[in-house]
């Protein structure tokens, strides 16, 4: 009889949360047409036909099962820039050096790739992606130093660590480590044992996506049903508390700013191992920024991340499409990004203070 | 003397509270008034009567003579009554001039003047003889000149009636008889001043007139030649009857706390712990009484090893722990409920059971290697919430949406509920929450007591440090005096000791 009531309630909770997701979705639903919407009118101003633009645009990015499987290749980036940033985020650290990080995370990646021949692939793989990892995690130690020392904010010192970061590797690939075959500024091509298994024929995508899937769930475990995730996600919501509490804050931060660095280095790596086969300058069109971008389109929960991701790939991939078909200028796409983002934004902003009047009206 | 400002029979309530009760009041034009009384007197209520943020519920009020109603500080500022709030008001980034004349700029065109509005407010300071550097950012400067531009703002537009919060509460020693030296320039030009304040020393220092409130009563005004601190004191703090004692007889064991020789310094790295001694004993409920702002955060936060030391030993049951982390003390046995539950009591965005287990998630059987059980988490929420009676939904709900009282008892489940604690520091564990959560919580301090546990008490309620304690001991400017045992005479030891420190302290004994 008991347990009858007790399962009554948690159907009555589980509905519950259906029809807040329900709602969440509903919202979010809204916020895309609207941008879209928006996206639209500037077409239409510039005189170009907005409806063939987006069926460009579309056809670009999910139009065959080959267009389909690039914008997962696509994806797979974003995830991790997403899943990097949220780390960051839930503990309430603004990490703006993402694409520093992974610029570094991917030169170390193919440093591996590239120097060491006749490994086998189960062994060099595996010895790249770490490269890629602690290479975008140790970047964040300067910064780290300058926060626990100097109780500097990370959002200055992260953001500077990115030209140093881009600038660094593009010497290295200009002096120390130039291949004069390379088309452009790149380094030598990494070794076959290096690069990432291919899923598809005809088609980039690789395993690194799947790889991501996992890290999205991994991160989700790891925040929310672990005692560490626990421990960073109390310092980013009100570290006083936690140190009062004698969760150990310092800790914490390192572990985001580490996290956060290591995970969007891996992306690096990927990005390299599976795309480009080797380290090329300027590689990114700003991955780390997409990143920051899809966490807060998800509002840092990594399983938000995936659709987020999604939807940011196959407007990477559209784009193109879009504008060779139609000559509406790339630019747009990224209007939209920028629509959704503040409209997420001002969503999030304009709930906060619904809920603080509450409070002061109560 | 002609009138500046009087109120006749002013009454303000608030939901549960009468803040002002029938309260008259007359200052003469060209006089330093001082308002003493403790926290919760209805100082500032009638203050921020007198500057329009608050409407009364009945009285009248008078400035220079003619009656008034102030709807909002604009007309305060117009009949020329200004207010520097204990809190300054001004925007960091901003010079001190572009401070002193927000809003009302000398402009050129649609712009500011910047050469017009530092020569004008160069001027006013020259007026009335302030020393200011009014090019300087506010944020660099110190907050003696900063509480400065907050009295010129006021003057600069005009004001002769000037209302002041509690000057001295942020202030050095060395500010305060600078800011003293100022206010006498001011009266002498003719502006009259009304002054806020818990220490009847400064009081006695400045004042013309003081006048005394007590649980929203004006009790009495009288001259500053004609008082002294001890009749100030007993004014304050009343011959009420002891009504309402909570704690009946306490079985005292072995000394479990000891702090020896504590200092430690505030945020501004000025002492604000001095040189204290301190014995706590199983079983027993030590009173900290004493007006906010003596020191009793700093000391709390040295012990919970929040705030680094600068010299001292504090020991628990033998045992060192200055040195140790916050987790290392807490695990020797200190509970602790924070002052300011909002800010380092709970985290509100997070959910019930994740406020509540923040001291134990990382031990079995709440956790087991690096995860944690979120069933056996549960569990105990929902003990913890039946047991200490929090009115929510359940274990998942956002904390925020709970009322102070149940944020409390959400905090006291999660410090008291393992029963494991030694030492349990609370500090003004009722402030701000509704009777029936208060006396909860007094009767889950007195429990634990009961147990064996060392119970330290601070509030800045004296009332209820009366009705709970079996010893009590007061903070004053940063050094704890010991008031004794309860017995009749308490009351009257510990007001003396909270105005006036040491200075009573002979007479006492």
């Amino acid at each position: 009889m008991k347990s009858g009531s007790e399962k009554k309630k948690r159907l009555a909770s589980w509905k519950e949360n259906f029809a807040d997701v329900g709602a969440q979705l509903f919202n979010y639903l809204f916020i895309l047409l609207a941008s879209l919407l928006i996206g639209a009118i500037v077409i239409l101003l510039s005189g170009k036909d907005p409806i063939a633009a987006y069926v460009a645009l579309f056809d670009g990015a999910f139009g065959s099962g080959l267009k389909f499987a690039d914008t997962l290749d696509r994806t797979t980036i974003m995830i991790l820039a997403g899943i990097a940033g949220s780390i960051a985020f839930r503990t309430n650290i603004i990490n703006l050096g993402l694409e520093g990080q992974l610029y570094i995370g991917a030169f170390a990646a193919a440093w591996v790739g590239f120097t060491f021949h006749g490994l086998p692939s189960y062994v060099h793989i595996p010895l790249c992606i770490l490269a890629g990892v602690l290479g975008g995690a140790l970047w964040t130690v300067p910064v780290i130093y300058l926060k626990l020392s100097w109780n500097i904010p990370v959002l200055v010192p992260t953001l500077m660590m990115n030209y140093i970061a881009i600038r660094f590797t593009e010497y290295l690939i200009a002096f120390p480590f130039r291949d004069p075959g390379a088309p452009m500024a790149g380094s030598p091509r990494l070794a076959q044992s290096a690069r990432l298994p291919r899923l598809i024929q005809g088609s980039t995508i690789n395993i690194g996506f799947i790889l991501a899937i996992l890290i999205a769930i991994i991160a989700f475990w790891f925040l929310f049903k672990t005692k560490t995730g626990y421990e960073m996600r109390m310092v980013g919501l009100n570290k006083d508390f936690a140190a009062a509490a004698g969760i150990p804050v310092n800790r914490s931060y390192i572990l985001a700013l580490t996290l956060s660095g290591g995970t969007i280095g891996l992306g690096g790596a990927m990005m390299i191992m599976g795309f480009f086969g080797r380290f090329l300058g300027g590689f990114s069109p700003g991955y780390g920024w997409d990143g920051f971008m899809i966490a807060i389109i998800a509002q840092n929960h990594p399983i938000g991340v995936l659709p987020a991701a999604l939807f940011y790939g196959g407007l990477a991939n559209g784009a193109m499409a879009m504008q060779s078909a139609t000559g509406v200028p790339q630019a747009v796409v990224a209007m939209v990004k920028g629509t959704l983002v503040l409209s997420v934004t001002v969503k999030v902003f304009i709930e906060g203070m619904r809920k603080r009047l509450q409070q002061w009206v109560i | 003397m002609p009138e500046a400002l009087s109120v006749k029979s002013i009454t303000k309530t608030f939901p549960n509270v009468v803040a002002n009760d029938n309260v008259s009041l007359f200052v003469k034009k060209g006089t330093i008034r001082a308002i003493v009384g403790e926290n919760g007197a209805g100082k500032t209520t009638l203050m921020n009567i007198l500057y329009g943020l608050y409407q009364p519920d009945s009285g009248q009020i008078f400035i220079k003579g003619e009656e008034v109603k102030l709807s909002n500080p604009r007309d305060a500022i117009a009949r020329g009554v200004g207010m520097v709030h204990q809190h300054f008001k001004l925007v960091p980034s901003y010079t001190l001039a572009q401070n002193i004349a927000l809003g009302v700029e000398p402009k050129k065109g649609i712009f500011v003047n910047q050469d017009r509005l530092n020569q004008s407010v160069q001027a006013i300071a020259q007026k009335y003889g302030f020393e200011i550097n009014e090019k300087e950012v506010t944020l660099d400067v110190s907050v003696g000149e900063q509480q400065r531009a907050e009295i010129l703002k006021a003057l600069y537009r005009g004001v002769d009636i000037l209302i002041l919060d509690e000057p001295t509460a942020v202030l050095t020693d060395m500010e305060t008889k600078e800011l003293f030296v100022m206010l006498r320039n001011l009266v002498e030009q003719g502006i009259t001043i009304l002054f806020i304040s818990h220490k009847l020393r400064e009081v006695l220092e400045i004042s013309d007139d003081i006048s005394v409130m007590r649980n929203g009563k004006l009790i009495g005004t009288v001259n500053r030649d004609e008082t002294d601190e001890c009749q100030l004191a007993e004014m304050m703090v009343g011959r009420e009857t002891l009504g309402g004692r909570m704690r009946k007889g306490a079985e005292i064991g072995d000394c479990i706390l000891h702090v020896e020789g504590l200092s430690v310094l505030d945020n501004r790295d000025l002492s604000a712990v001095k040189d204290v001694d301190l014995e706590l004993f199983a079983g027993e409920i030590l009173g900290g009484a004493g007006v906010d702002g003596n020191g009793q955060e700093e000391f709390v936060e040295a012990i919970l090893g929040l705030r680094p030391i600068v010299s001292g030993k504090i020991r628990i049951d033998g045992q060192e722990i200055q040195d140790l982390t916050t987790r290392e003390i807490r695990e020797a046995g200190v509970a602790y409920i924070p002052s300011d539950r909002y800010r380092s009591g709970v985290a509100v965005d997070a959910v019930v059971w994740e406020n509540m287990i923040s001291g134990e998630y990382y031990s079995p059987p709440l956790s087991k290697g690096m995860s944690l059980v979120l069933p056996e988490i549960q569990d105990l929420s929902k003990k913890l919430i039946d047991s200490f009676q929090v009115m929510t939904p359940g274990p998942n709900a956002k904390t925020g949406t709970l009322s102070g009282g149940n944020i409390q008892r959400v905090i006291a489940g999660r410090e008291l509920g393992l029963e494991k604690a030694k030492v349990v520091i609370a500090s003004q564990p009722t402030r701000g929450i509704d009777i029936a959560g208060a006396e909860a919580i007094r009767k889950m301090l007195i429990n634990y007591a009961n147990r064996g546990a060392a119970v330290f008490l601070i509030s800045a309620d004296l009332d209820e440090v009366l009705a709970l304690s079996d010893r009590i001991v007061v903070f004053y400017e940063g050094k704890v005096f010991d008031a004794g045992y309860y017995d009749e005479g308490i009351r009257q030891r510990v007001g003396k000791l909270m105005t006036s420190g040491e200075d009573c302290i002979d007479e006492i004994r």
